[in-house]
């Protein structure tokens, strides 16, 4: 054997290992170390504070007052205390049905009618997988807040409105803003994919249209909508900046307490709530990814010709008419209230909002937040999220594509932070290396710097994972059996073949996970300690309420890198992975 | 150059036999082909050979050495699969050029010298710059084969190379892929579904159905002598009749076939056809008469049938004939639809099974 060989053979070994150790260094050991406080105080094991929780009605509600008094259910009906838990599975099974409410005629249009830039909306409906949380809210206050668009425009009408910000249904539409165009696109494709023929044989058998779309599509819709539902319901669940801007302490989820307990310093009871949370959102994602797995049926279907958007009034097209305008409210005045609070003040039109992003802030007190390190934090971050995220999401990738014992077990593994929330990867970071570990003798710390980064980059390698993964199956065996034949080993095969030929997947991963980056939120304010490591989203954060100018510039800053972000990923691409 | 050893190999996956106990031997510079219907195992033959599979028990070797272990990179073999399998992010002469990294051209060539060499072989010189989806079926194949052949492998493997072209196409680029092989004299197993393909390109051909060997021969024996029921009716088209022995003399075997009697020369000079006791009235005994064999207005073994069905194949006509409750199939150039005929064989060109 030559050594170039030897060391091929070896750099596969060597790589695993290398990834499997950032992994457990980067995810698994802070997750860990969240479960560990959950269930210990004062160094000794126990699960008091579990208990104690599960006690408290504040956390739990009537469920928490039942276990001492059963009689209550009873009493307090339908008045029910909801409890922290409970609310939070509230307003996400709100947010969920107002999703679906938005996002169900918005997939009848997409997948029925012919309309002039049908195809870019469509992929649009992609963008909130990179869009953040953050520029949703700053979107959301900008419109609805005390000096919102369309407060302002209600006041200018005479009614006596000062803000909509701070109530649960700004939350909601917030949520379903968020979520409505994953169900649209969702449940589009699945439309789309149901054959013309199998309702004309309906119609032929006698059905009325209104029967034959009942008993045909709606029932091969349900799945979709239900895929849909249930990721709008996690996503919903676990919501935390969007929830933090627009409702506060007053209005707060397990996410926002669990924040809050943090910035108080009491970690137990942080931990033990993220712990919880945790488990339920890993039940749910399982419970998600088991559904959807059952879905994948694709066939070759012919389906219905598409209705012209533009025509006389019908009934189909006046609905359609319709939701289009509801849609532009939802959809486009947020992001138009944005860019317009972004370039004006009491003055009219200026580009105060932006020069200020660029000034130094010598001035400022060390606890301000400096608008221009934010900025420049944001690009090196997301600079060294991609150094991490890239090659550990390619090498998954290729891991996933591998068939060898143990394989499915690291699929599991490698794809767990996506159910895993960014409060959650932030808290164990912080306590596990802000605060120091202790190995071999030694105290290890990391700057909060580091520990953003390592949080950036578990969010953003699954993305890279779901996007090269897909283009490396892809590939023929024939041609990389071809290439073994003529004496490459699989190593010099995957450098010479694959690797090339996955290189737009790659890029596409990759813009994904600078967007993942440059628009984190979750861990990053919980690491983010003094002003030195602020980051964008956590500058908008600060900004809301306070300077709604700077804020909405850092919005539009966060909007042009998402949406190139966006294009890239794509022209690039197979897309998120969830619904095509 | 090698020559090629197959000893009793099994290949079992999790829930099928795919080879069961396969032994082949293939001399230095032969064209060997595997023909059998789909799943038979003979791609499955052809990947244990190139090492894409190991196989569950069995040894093969290359130039007698048992090559178990040895990774596919390390065999010297060169594969051309149906679907061509060209690098697309390559040219064509990057593609040819590509095995050259890891094995040095033969004869002191240089890459560029060996590479055009290979170009002119295959009848491209000059497209070297093309990109793979620039070129026909036909060129992908015959850069496909280039590729293969560049590193002067020992055994080259072509898996069903030519089943996705026309068949027009087909029959030009297997002329000149056995002209080439016949000028490198490189050992090759082809592997093909098509029996008339088989016949055509083959210096010996294996015939395979559910894993097993059912005959190695050369193309003529295996047309003529069919040593078995499958390879009777899988190779050509062919008559089978299923009766039972009368009586057996010098001159051959009577068989009565439901009732009608043949006399045949079985050619098995009182055997049994196992070499075991001899056959004796009321034994069973199948044979087969090719379609050509059977004629009309012969002396010998005739029996009427009625013509169902007439398709005419340009140089020859085919047709189906009811005989009692079973079909035969005959050519002939003067028959018609609905015509009762009176059919028959020359008693030596019965075949026993």
């Amino acid at each position: 054997m030559r050594p170039a060989r030897a060391v091929e053979r070896l750099s596969a070994p060597v790589l695993a290992v290398t990834t499997v150790a950032l992994l457990a260094l980067l995810f698994f050991y802070p997750v860990g170390v969240v479960l560990v406080e959950a269930v210990r105080v004062d160094g000794a094991y126990t699960l008091a504070t579990v208990v104690e929780v599960l006690r408290d009605p504040f956390y739990f509600g009537v469920f928490a007052q039942a276990l001492d008094d059963p009689g209550v259910v009873v009493r307090s009906f339908p008045d029910y205390r909801l409890g922290l838990f409970g609310f939070t599975a509230y307003q996400a099974l709100l947010s969920t049905v107002a999703a679906i409410a938005l996002g169900l005629p918005g997939a009848y249009v997409l997948a029925r009618f012919e309309f002039p830039g049908r195809k870019t909306i469509r992929s649009l409906t992609a963008l909130p997988f990179v869009m953040p949380t953050i520029l949703v809210a700053i979107g959301f206050v900008a419109t609805f807040g005390a000096n919102g668009v369309v407060t302002g425009a209600l006041q200018s009408l005479g009614l006596q409105v000062e803000s909509f910000t701070g109530t649960l249904g700004i939350i909601v539409l917030a949520h379903a803003f968020y979520d409505a165009p994953l169900i649209a696109r969702i449940t589009a494709a699945s439309w789309e994919g149901i054959d013309a023929e199998m309702t004309e044989t309906a119609r032929s058998l006698g059905a009325s249209p209104l029967r034959a779309f009942r008993d045909v599509v709606i029932p091969q819709l349900l799945p979709a909508i239900l895929t849909g539902a249930l990721l709008t319901f996690i996503f919903s669940f676990m919501s935390f900046a969007i929830v933090l801007a627009l409702g506060g302490l007053s209005l707060a989820t397990v996410e926002v307490w669990v924040y809050h307990r943090i910035s108080q310093l009491d970690y137990g009871t942080a931990s033990t709530l993220a712990t919880m949370e945790m488990l339920f959102s890993l039940a749910l994602t399982y419970a998600y990814l088991r559904y959807e797995a059952q879905q994948r049926a694709a066939g070759t279907a012919r389906p219905p010709d598409r209705i012209d958007l533009l025509g006389t009034a019908t009934k189909r097209r006046l609905f359609a008419w319709g939701y289009a305008l509801v849609a532009l409210v939802v959809f486009v005045v947020p992001i138009v209230s944005l860019v317009f609070a972004s370039v004006t003040g009491p003055e009219g039109f200026t580009l105060r909002n932006y020069r200020f992003l660029l000034e130094r802030q010598a001035s400022a007190y060390a606890f301000q937040v400096k608008p221009l390190t934010a900025v420049t934090n944001s690009l090196l971050f997301g600079a060294g999220t991609l150094l991490l995220a890239v090659p550990m999401g390619v090498f998954l990738a290729i891991i996933s594509t591998r068939q060898f014992r143990g394989r499915k077990l690291i699929d599991t593994l490698s794809m767990a932070p996506f159910a895993v929330s960014g409060v959650v990867v932030g808290l164990g970071l912080l306590r596990g290396f802000v605060f120091g570990t202790e190995a071999f003798g030694y105290r290890f710390t990391v700057t909060g710097a580091l520990a953003i980064v390592a949080a950036h980059a578990v969010g953003a390698y699954p993305f890279v994972t779901r996007n090269v993964a897909p283009a490396l199956s892809g590939i023929d065996d024939a041609i990389v059996e071809s290439a073994r034949s003529l004496g490459a080993s699989r190593a010099r095969v995957m450098f010479d073949i694959e690797l090339p030929l996955v290189v737009p997947a790659v890029l596409a991963g990759t813009a994904f996970a600078f967007a993942i980056s440059i628009g984190e939120f979750d861990s990053t304010v919980i690491l983010a300690t003094g002003g030195s490591s602020y980051t964008m989203p956590v500058a908008i954060e600060r900004f809301i309420g306070r300077r709604l100018g700077p804020a909405t510039a850092m919005g539009v800053v966060l909007l042009v890198v998402t949406s190139v972000s966006f294009v890239i990923i794509d022209r690039l691409g197979e897309g998120s992975g969830f619904g095509g | 150059m090698a020559d090629l050893k197959l000893e009793a190999v099994r290949k079992a996956f999790a829930d099928t036999v795919a080879l069961d106990g396969v032994s082949l031997d293939i001399a230095e510079g032969e064209f060997f082909t595997l023909v059998g219907p789909s799943g038979c195992g003979k791609t499955t033959t052809l990947r244990t050979i190139a090492g894409l599979e190991s196989p569950t028990s069995g040894t093969v070797r290359f130039g007698g050495a048992d090559v178990a272990g040895v990774p596919t990179e390390d065999r010297d073999v060169g594969i051309v699969f149906q679907n061509y399998a060209l690098f697309p992010h390559m040219s064509v002469r990057e593609n040819v050029a590509y095995g050259l990294q890891f094995a040095d051209p033969p004869d002191g060539q240089s890459v560029e010298e060996r590479v055009t060499d290979l170009l002119d072989l295959v009848d491209l010189s000059g497209m070297g710059d093309r990109e793979p989806d620039q070129l026909s079926g036909g060129q992908q194949q015959r850069v496909a084969l280039a590729r293969a052949l560049a590193p002067a492998p020992d055994v080259l493997l072509l898996d069903e190379p030519m089943s996705a072209l026309d068949a027009r196409l087909r029959e030009t680029l297997r002329r000149q892929v056995k002209r080439i092989q016949t000028e490198l004299d490189v050992t090759t197993v082809y592997v093909t579904h098509d029996q008339e393909e088989a016949l055509a390109i083959s210096d010996r051909l294996a015939v395979m159905s559910d894993g097993v060997v059912e005959q190695v021969g050369t193309p003529r024996e295996v047309y003529e002598r069919p040593a078995t029921e499958f390879v009777a009716s899988f190779v050509g088209e062919n008559n089978l009749f299923r009766g039972e022995v009368v009586e057996r003399d010098g001159d051959g075997t009577a068989v009565s076939v439901d009732g009608t009697e043949f006399r045949i020369d079985d050619g098995l000079d009182g055997r049994d056809r196992n070499g075991g006791e001899a056959l004796t009235a009321d034994d069973r005994l199948t044979f087969c008469v090719r379609p050509e064999d059977l004629t009309v207005g012969a002396d010998a073994n005739r029996f009427e049938v009625a013509v169902d069905t007439a398709e005419f194949l340009g140089e020859t006509t085919r047709y189906y004939a009811d005989w009692g409750d079973r079909t035969v199939v005959f050519r002939t150039p003067e028959a018609h639809e609905g015509d009762a005929l009176a059919l028959g064989f020359d008693p030596g060109d019965a075949r026993v099974l």
